[in-house]
């Protein structure tokens, strides 16, 4: 049973961790908190549902779609949500943020209505897998495990291999010294939202699949509780993120698993652990210390 | 009463009833956020409990309905004053993010808890009555009109007072407000308390004339409507509040009204969000300081570079 | 009447200020001078109550003190204005810690809170006057020029009456003239009874007005004399080379 919760607190990790790297990565360069960022968490799995259903994509192809998609929505919010108030109070940005997240939602409300749908045929049929006797885990959320890892990998290589990826991190020790060495800062930041939009929309997909569900209201929690998981870690650090996510994923598993009568949700145990590390360790697991946040 | 209760459409009176609500849920965010320049997106929760203390206190203890709104009062100035307690130690963008989590954290203790009778709500929540009437449709206009009128009256004297003078320099610089000795700790509980107090009673007020509440009337859309109402007419501004609350509260009333049919009915919360949301990104990027706002968000100077180097020391990538 | 003992600074492992001791007297300017990266500006945090310092203590007329409560103002090194608000309400901010008028006054229209805006009024136009901005009162506070803004911000550390008046670099950016204006007001401040300790980064400036000066380097106190045996310290001379120099040859230039 425990090792069964911490399986499945495993894969919700994973989800959580792709979709708080891109928070990240925005906080990370532009010390921005990007609300809109579990919209575009939701527009990928519906990119990737329209892929398939009015495309005749097949799946892989279809998830491409969902990340280039979500890429560009990223990159479009940044130009006009974002990049015109740069400078400005980090409050007028957040409300820039929320107000384009909730526009978004609302244009897919009407488009898709409210209602949650099933997420198209993909090819891929859920099957249990059994690892030993008492421990199973769904194909779906082991295809989140490893996208994760993937993904994970992916996102390593390119920070420390190519030139993009190394302004990437200049542009997040120092924006400004970065602009002075020749940096290209909006390009930096435009590829920053291009790349955390794209993990975004693979865990969009994924999780649209795995609990065959998708509707327009589906990434507002998820983005929120990124929130939580990237103070969590440490603000701006990857690893931190990744191991917030996990952490966290694998708290709720257990909280659902075992505590029954709790007087709030499992979806609300995130907030806590999130104002407890605000008010007590504000620098977060792996971040230095912080004075204030 | 029941004269006048005959002569104007309830349907009308009802609407101007929850208008009224929607203000002083506004103006106690205006003064939080505006006044004192601390960012909630978890207003609601105020607004919410509020609306279940009086609930619980007038249906489970029968308490007279007057006793139990003012009581409701009280007890959201006590646990706003609790729940402003963050602003003391995060910065006004995470201030927001925490704030909204302790929204919904509240939201989910009233879907869950025994006391605020879970998910099914309260129901048959009593009606005040004023010399053995029941205050009913006109009778709780004017309720709801005195109620607001003492708090525009409270809260004009309030900002220009000494207590408005140390929200507002703790609003535009904070360095500076210690510097000239005023208790930041102090103020920015009070803002919470007497900001949260406006929500209580507007949820007080909800509550007695819903007659029925649930988990689901005080959630994240609730915050952020009224977030955008006061941005719209301007942070720092009762004049605005008024204003903007009014506009975005009764547009949609209007379509309703006069049932456009250029666009389905059913869909009209839909685009109201799709309307807010977009109003608030056209506002904070072509007038931040709203309609009649005297004050944007600034920029604040970062104090000292020892400061913001052990700021910057936790924000590495990677 | 401020006593600072053994003061300590660290951020993580430098050593801002190291074992700082000082003592000013009733009435007299004190100067603390020193090259960038001296320690001026932490030690100067820490007597205004921004910092708590590692080690050390501090003490104000014989107590442990509080930047306000105690009598001691302060004015910033970039000016710290509420900007959109008029030069009297900038100013009347400083009587702040004075008033104790509270909710309920301010609700009810009490007689008491009207009593202490009525002080706080004359008391502001009176420090307008003194700093020479009387006619400038309901101008917004951002509109004024520089050195006025300076003057604004000195109105309103002194508005409070306080004993001790902390001024971080004062002259920073002004002209010469505008320098020679700040000297003059700094000793009227100190005429009219007002202990005064400034950071200067000119030299020359803080030499013709210090009764005293203490010189840090590297965080640690390497002098503290009359403005004449400073100037001829070896150590200062050492720790400053090239500055004083520069800084004195321009500004004997200028004046």
């Amino acid at each position: 049973m425990l090792a069964q919760q911490l399986l499945n607190g495993v894969a919700l990790g994973f989800h959580y961790v792709l979709i708080a790297l891109g928070l990240t990565m925005v906080y990370g360069v532009l010390r921005l908190l990007h609300f809109a960022h579990g919209v575009i968490y939701m527009i990928g799995a519906f990119a990737a549902m329209i892929g398939i259903l009015y495309l005749q994509l097949p799946f892989a192809v279809a998830l491409l779609f969902a990340m280039v998609v979500s890429g560009i929505v990223g990159m479009s919010i940044e130009r006009f949500a974002y990049r015109p108030l740069r400078g400005t109070h980090p409050i007028t940005t957040l409300i820039s943020g929320v107000g384009i997240s909730i526009f978004l939602e609302n244009v897919f409300q009407v488009m898709f209505t409210s209602d949650s749908r099933a997420f198209p045929e993909t090819g891929i049929t859920t099957s249990i897998i059994t690892l030993t006797e008492s421990i199973t885990i769904t194909n779906t959320k082991l295809y989140i495990i490893i996208a994760g890892v993937v993904c994970l990998g992916l996102l390593y290589g390119f920070l420390k291999l190519t030139k993009l990826g190394i302004a990437i991190q200049a542009a997040a020790q120092d924006i400004r010294a970065a602009s002075l060495m020749g940096i290209n800062v909006n390009r930096v930041v435009a590829v920053t939202f291009m790349l955390g939009s794209a993990l975004a929309a693979v865990a969009g997909v994924l999780v649209a699949i795995n609990f065959n569900s998708i509707s327009p209201t589906m990434g507002a929690l998820p983005g929120l509780k990124a929130f939580c998981v990237v103070v969590l870690g440490g603000l701006g650090s990857i690893r931190g993120t990744i191991v917030g996510g996990l952490l966290l994923g694998v708290v709720e598993s257990l909280g659902d698993g075992f505590m029954t009568d709790l007087v709030i949700d499992k979806d609300a145990i995130a907030f806590v652990i999130l104002i407890l590390i605000l008010l007590i360790r504000p620098s977060g697991l792996f971040g230095k210390h912080i004075e204030k946040v | 009463m029941n004269l006048m209760d005959d002569m104007l459409n309830p349907y009308y009176v009802d609407i101007v009833v929850f208008l009224i609500i929607y203000l002083l849920l506004g103006l106690g965010l205006n003064l939080i956020t505006g006044y004192a320049g601390q960012v909630s997106l978890g207003h609601a929760a105020f607004y919410g409990i509020g609306a279940y203390s009086s609930a619980i206190l007038s249906v489970t203890y029968g308490m007279n309905p007057w006793a139990s709104m003012g009581s409701a009062v009280v007890i959201t100035f006590v646990i706003s004053a609790i729940l402003g307690l963050p602003s003391l130690r995060v910065r006004e963008d995470f201030l927001a993010i925490t704030t909204l989590g302790l929204g919904l954290i509240a939201q989910s203790v009233f879907k869950n808890a025994e006391i605020t009778g879970g998910a099914y709500g309260i129901d048959s929540i009593p009606v005040p009555s004023l010399f053995g009437l029941e205050l009913k449709n006109v009778g709780y206009l004017l309720l709801v009109v005195v109620v607001l009128l003492a708090g525009i009256f409270v809260m004009q004297k309030m900002t220009k007072s000494r207590i408005g003078r140390a929200w507002m320099t703790i609003r535009e610089d904070e360095m500076v407000a210690q510097a000239m000795g005023i208790n930041t700790t102090y103020y920015k509980v009070l803002v919470f308390a007497i900001g949260g107090a406006y929500a209580g009673a507007a949820g007080a007020l909800f509550a007695h004339k819903a007659s029925y509440i649930s988990a689901e009337s005080f959630g994240f859309t609730i915050s952020v409507t009224v977030l955008s109402m006061v941005v719209l007419g301007g942070l720092g501004s009762i004049r605005g509040t008024l204003f903007g609350v009014s506009v975005l509260y009764l547009l949609p009333e209007l379509f309703r009204l006069f049932k456009l049919d250029f666009m389905e009915m059913k869909n009209l919360d839909v685009y109201k969000m799709m309307v807010y949301g977009l109003l608030m990104v056209i506002v904070m990027r072509y007038r931040p300081k709203g309609l009649f706002g005297k004050t944007g968000f600034k920029k604040k100077k970062r104090y000292s570079a020892g400061k913001e180097a052990a700021i910057k020391g936790g924000d590495q990538v990677a | 009447m401020l006593k600072i003992e053994g003061i300590t600074k660290r951020f993580g492992g430098l050593v801002a200020v190291d074992q700082v001791s000082l003592q000013v007297n009733q009435g007299e300017i004190f100067g603390l001078i020193g090259p960038n990266g001296a320690g001026k500006t932490t030690f100067f945090n820490i007597l205004t109550g921004i910092y708590k310092p590692d080690a050390g203590t501090i003490m104000f007329e014989e107590k442990p003190f509080r930047i306000a409560k105690s009598g001691i103002a302060r004015t910033f090194q970039n000016i710290r204005l509420l900007k959109e608000e008029t030069v009297l309400d900038n100013v009347a901010l400083g009587m702040f810690g004075k008033t104790s008028s509270g909710l309920w006054a301010a609700i009810l229209g009490l007689r008491s809170a009207k009593e202490e805006e009525a002080i706080v009024h004359t008391e502001s136009l009176r420090l307008l006057e003194l700093v020479g901005l009387a006619s400038y009162e309901q101008l917004e506070a951002g509109s004024l020029s520089y050195g006025n803004q300076r003057r604004v911000e000195i109105a309103r550390a002194l508005v409070a009456k306080p004993k001790l008046l902390l001024l971080d670099e004062p002259t920073a950016g002004m002209n010469a003239e505008e320098v020679q204006e700040m000297t003059a007001l700094i000793r009227k401040i100190r005429e009219n009874g007002t202990t005064v300790i400034l950071i200067e980064h000119n030299v020359t400036m803080v030499t013709g007005l210090c009764d005293r000066i203490a010189v840090l380097d590297h965080g640690v106190k390497i002098a503290d004399d009359s403005p004449e045996a400073v100037i001829s310290n070896p150590e200062v001379i050492e720790a400053y080379i090239g500055k004083v120099d520069e800084e004195g040859v321009t500004q004997h230039a200028a004046n």
